[in-house]
């Protein structure tokens, strides 16, 4: 029973770190319905960002946090600007858009091979690695530390959607992007803000997946997960995206700790297979059909 | 005559609402029927329900005697239903050759081997296939546009090719969904004597959907009228437009139009 | 650049050609794209292999002949497709998108699992039989066969799901069968590449399948243009060339693939092609249809007024 409640904490961090990543998938996809395959990148450049403050510029933990999210918040805009606006611009199928993002991903991937190289490297140590005890249970302090800024992440993200002007043309935008433009909303604006947005939680969840892990140029793929947790979830819906996540991040470590590690990264996979067969628009996704 | 098409209440509904409502009506075989009614009043959702793009909540729909109710919409095609498009849909980006050819598939049996392999049944039977795509072309005045992108051709060729599209797959009944619709009257003229024209050469029958008052008063013989879901009159064009609940009904609609 | 290393670009090439060729099928004439083809390569590789690796080697392998792995790689992989076609062919656009990306990743990751196969550490051992002949033979009849059924009513039918799904449906079209067709010819010949691709190799390794190799062999058919075979051969040739070339720049060369994947979208999205053939009756179609299309404006142009401008407007994206 121990065990059980050990691995569920265990799931309920990483999974918060997934949700961080899949509502950057979620919101984008909302608005330009399209999977962004280059948050991947974002993401990955986050954890480099967040490692080179700690390590070169020797910055405290908390600034190097904001530093590394700063650059990914610019990065996410700067690819929107590059890859996607001038298809905006002249109305492409959602085909090009994936393809334009898949182009990104392997940009970004070796731009950070060709300059940083692609060696593993691991973060300083920030945190003491003796974990808290709360009763029979032992919780790491990253981890403690991961779930914590997550959930203020998330619940601040989800103010900002339901209470603020932006949010709420956000949300209009979502629902019809088109009708949006009518009414006068710039959704040239709104879309900026989404990859800020998305861009920003990168950053932080980079940071967090680099500490927890290690830092390397392939994490993007590594990423994917998070946007399997999306679509699990239901593409485009923020609190889906984050139940979809929690529930991966604790089923996995199920699959860790009690069949294999080695069939981890797979489950996440047949999970999606499975929601794709049984419930296509995945646990809070809109069903739409199809008018003649 | 015998009805060639038969709708018996006919239902349709969308969550709580009911698209269509127990309608029932018949087309003889050889007719040409109109569909009528303000916007919303379910007629696209007939044509849906008839050529299996919906799926029917209750009541049935025979054609030739046999129920087509929960066939997929090929197979219907195949039972020789067609239908246009109220927002036109042609293969945009084919020549007006290839849209006509590529619905004259249902005239060749030739299988994927004979295909791969160019073996003679495929060739013989593909000659045939072309033949009858600019034969079709000719009758319908296409010729000259043949190399044409469909997208590039103006909107009332668009509608006639989707029209010749439909006559390809030689059906028995045809549907046209506002076929007029952003016409000038001479088109909309041009159209009509289309439509008697088909009839008799192409021996079909056809339900036509129009807003064009002139246009189905002057070709159908037999009119159906629908308002929100339920069907109002039906009966001959003149008894129709005399019908005193079609009147209120339609300058209801006048005033949104 | 002595010609042994030249030989084995232009094979990396003809061995990219015959998957570009089935993608270019399902993607270019049908209308559906897949992130998952390098799951179908992997199986034909991998169930090639098993045929021809000698049993002194691997205790799995059958040690037959190379025709027989080519054979069972092919059909390995049409009869995966065919399941994966079941679940997700009825899924609209980008979920058919997604669910391949997932069956790609899945195959990769189960085949690192699979101890008689080396697991990730990879499977050596496997024949070098692969040899460039061979392979342009086998482009050549993969380039017949797919010409042939592009211009015939099944052909036409796939095109027809392409342009507009409904509109070929009430038509008659058995739009199920026909994705389900284009995926499986596309998924042998993704499994036929892949064993080539071993027996060329004489090594494979699961993570030679990821999504990046999916993604690359898309971007090939994108490039060449979507819906032409001329453009599909000549996307294979220059960008399995390219990288090559590229190597005097080493680290930098994926980066310029990169740049040169969101450049082509951006600037030059119809791809090189842009759906027209390289060949005799497709440059005489093209030329026709210019021609056609020069008249209808000037039609129109006389008619101003009486005609709507509609054939004024360009070809649309």
């Amino acid at each position: 029973m121990t065990q059980f409640f050990q691995q569920v904490i265990n799931g309920l961090s990483i999974g918060s770190v997934y949700a961080l990543m899949a509502v950057g998938y979620s919101l984008v996809y909302s608005i330009m319905n399209f999977s962004n395959f280059a948050h991947g990148g974002v993401i990955m450049l986050g954890a480099y960002f967040g490692f080179f403050s700690l390590t070169l510029l020797h910055l405290p933990f908390l600034a190097a946090f904001l530093l590394a999210s700063i650059g990914t918040t610019i990065l996410a805009i700067v690819v929107e600007r590059i890859a996607y606006k001038p298809l905006r611009e002249r109305k492409a199928p959602f085909l090009y858009f994936i393809i334009s993002a898949m182009g990104a991903s392997i940009l970004l991937e070796n731009i950070v091979i060709a300059t940083i190289g692609p060696t593993f490297r691991t973060y300083p140590e920030v945190f003491a690695r003796t974990p808290i005890s709360i009763g029979p249970l032992a919780i790491g302090r990253l981890d403690l530390l991961m779930f914590v800024i997550s959930a203020v992440c998330l619940t601040a993200l989800i103010l900002f959607i339901e209470k603020t002007k932006m949010g709420k043309a956000i949300q209009a935008a979502a629902y019809n992007i088109k009708a949006c433009a009518l009414m006068g909303i710039n959704t040239d604006k709104v879309i900026l803000i989404v990859f800020g947005l998305g861009g920003f939680l990168a950053g932080v969840a980079g940071v967090f997946f680099g500490m927890k892990y290690t830092v390397y140029p392939q994490i993007g793929n590594i990423t994917t997960k998070s946007f399997i947790a999306a679509v699990f979830g239901g593409l485009g819906s923020l609190p889906g995206a984050v139940l979809g996540s929690v529930i991966l991040g604790i089923l996995e470590t199920f699959v860790a700790g009690y069949l294999s590690s080695q069939y981890r990264d797979l489950i996440a996979f047949v999970i999606l297979i499975g929601v794709l067969i049984i419930r296509p628009s995945g646990i809070m996704g809109k069903n739409t059909e199809d008018k003649a | 005559m015998a009805a060639i098409l038969e709708i018996s209440n006919l239902t349709k509904r969308f969550g709580g609402l009911a698209a269509v409502n127990d309608v029932s009506f018949s087309v003889p075989e050889g007719a040409i029927v109109g569909l009528i009614g303000p916007n919303g009043a379910g007629k696209t959702t007939i044509f849906n329900l008839i050529t299996g793009v919906y799926s029917v909540t209750s009541g049935d729909v025979k054609f030739q005697g046999q129920s087509i109710v929960g066939l997929p919409p090929f197979k219907i095609a195949d039972r020789g239903i067609t239908r246009t498009f109220q927002n036109i849909r042609l293969f945009k980006n084919l020549t007006v050759f290839e849209n006509v050819l590529t619905a004259c598939h249902m005239s060749a049996q030739y299988n994927l081997a004979e295909t791969i392999l160019r073996l003679p049944r495929f060739r013989k039977e593909e000659k045939l296939l072309y033949e009858k795509a600019e034969n079709l072309l000719s009758i319908m005045g296409l010729t000259e546009r043949r190399d044409l992108v469909a997208n590039n051709l103006p909107y009332g060729m668009q509608r006639r090719l989707e029209i010749v599209r439909a006559l390809a797959l030689d059906p028995k009944l045809l549907l046209l969904d506002e076929p007029a619709a952003g016409m000038n009257p001479d088109e909309t003229e041009h159209l009509m004597n289309l439509i008697g024209q088909i009839r008799k050469d192409f021996k079909l029958s056809v339900l036509v959907i129009e807003h064009h008052m002139d246009l189905i008063m002057g070709v159908c013989e037999h009119i159906v009228v629908l308002n929100f879901g339920l069907k109002l009159a039906e009966g001959r064009p003149e008894d129709v437009a005399n019908n005193p609940k079609v009147v209120e009904a339609y300058l209801g609609a006048t005033e949104e139009a | 650049m002595d010609w042994t290393y030249i030989q084995g670009i232009l094979m990396l090439a003809g061995i990219n050609l015959i998957s570009v060729l089935g993608l270019s099928l399902l993607t270019g004439f049908t209308g559906l794209f897949s992130f998952g083809h390098a799951g179908f390569m992997a199986i034909g590789a991998y169930i090639g292999a098993l045929m021809t690796v000698s049993p002194s080697t691997t205790p799995a392998g059958l040690g037959l002949p190379f025709f027989v792995g080519i054979i069972a790689g092919g059909a390995a992989a049409g009869i995966v497709s065919y399941f994966i076609g079941r679940i997700t062919l009825s899924l609209k656009g980008d979920y058919f998108c997604i669910a391949t990306l997932g069956f790609g990743e899945a195959t990769r990751l189960l085949l690192n699992n699979v101890q008689i196969f080396g697991g990730s550490r990879g499977w050596p051992g496997v024949p070098y039989k692969s040899t460039l002949p061979v392979i342009v033979l086998v482009d050549v009849v993969a380039v017949l066969f797919l010409a042939n059924l592009i211009k015939s009513r099944h052909g036409r039918n796939m095109i027809a799901v392409r342009e507009e799904e409904l509109a070929a449906q009430v038509s008659g079209i058995d739009v199920f069968k026909y994705k389900m067709t284009a995926l499986i010819i596309s998924a042998v010949y993704a499994g036929v590449a892949g064993v080539f691709f071993g027996h060329y190799m004489t090594f494979i390794q699961p993570k030679m399948f990821s999504m990046t190799k999916s993604t690359e062999l898309t971007i090939i058919v994108i490039f060449g243009g979507l819906g032409s075979i001329s453009g599909s051969v000549l996307g294979a040739v220059l960008l399995t060339a390219l990288p090559e070339i590229l190597r005097a720049f080493e680290i930098w060369r994926l980066v310029f693939y990169g740049a040169a994947v969101i450049l082509i979208m951006i600037s030059r999205p119809k791809g090189l092609m842009g759906g027209m053939e390289l060949t005799p009756s497709g440059i005489r179609k093209a030329q026709l249809e210019r021609k056609a299309r020069l008249e209808a404006r000037a039609e129109a142009r006389r008619l101003n007024g009486l005609e709507d401008g509609s054939a004024d407007e360009g070809r649309g994206a």
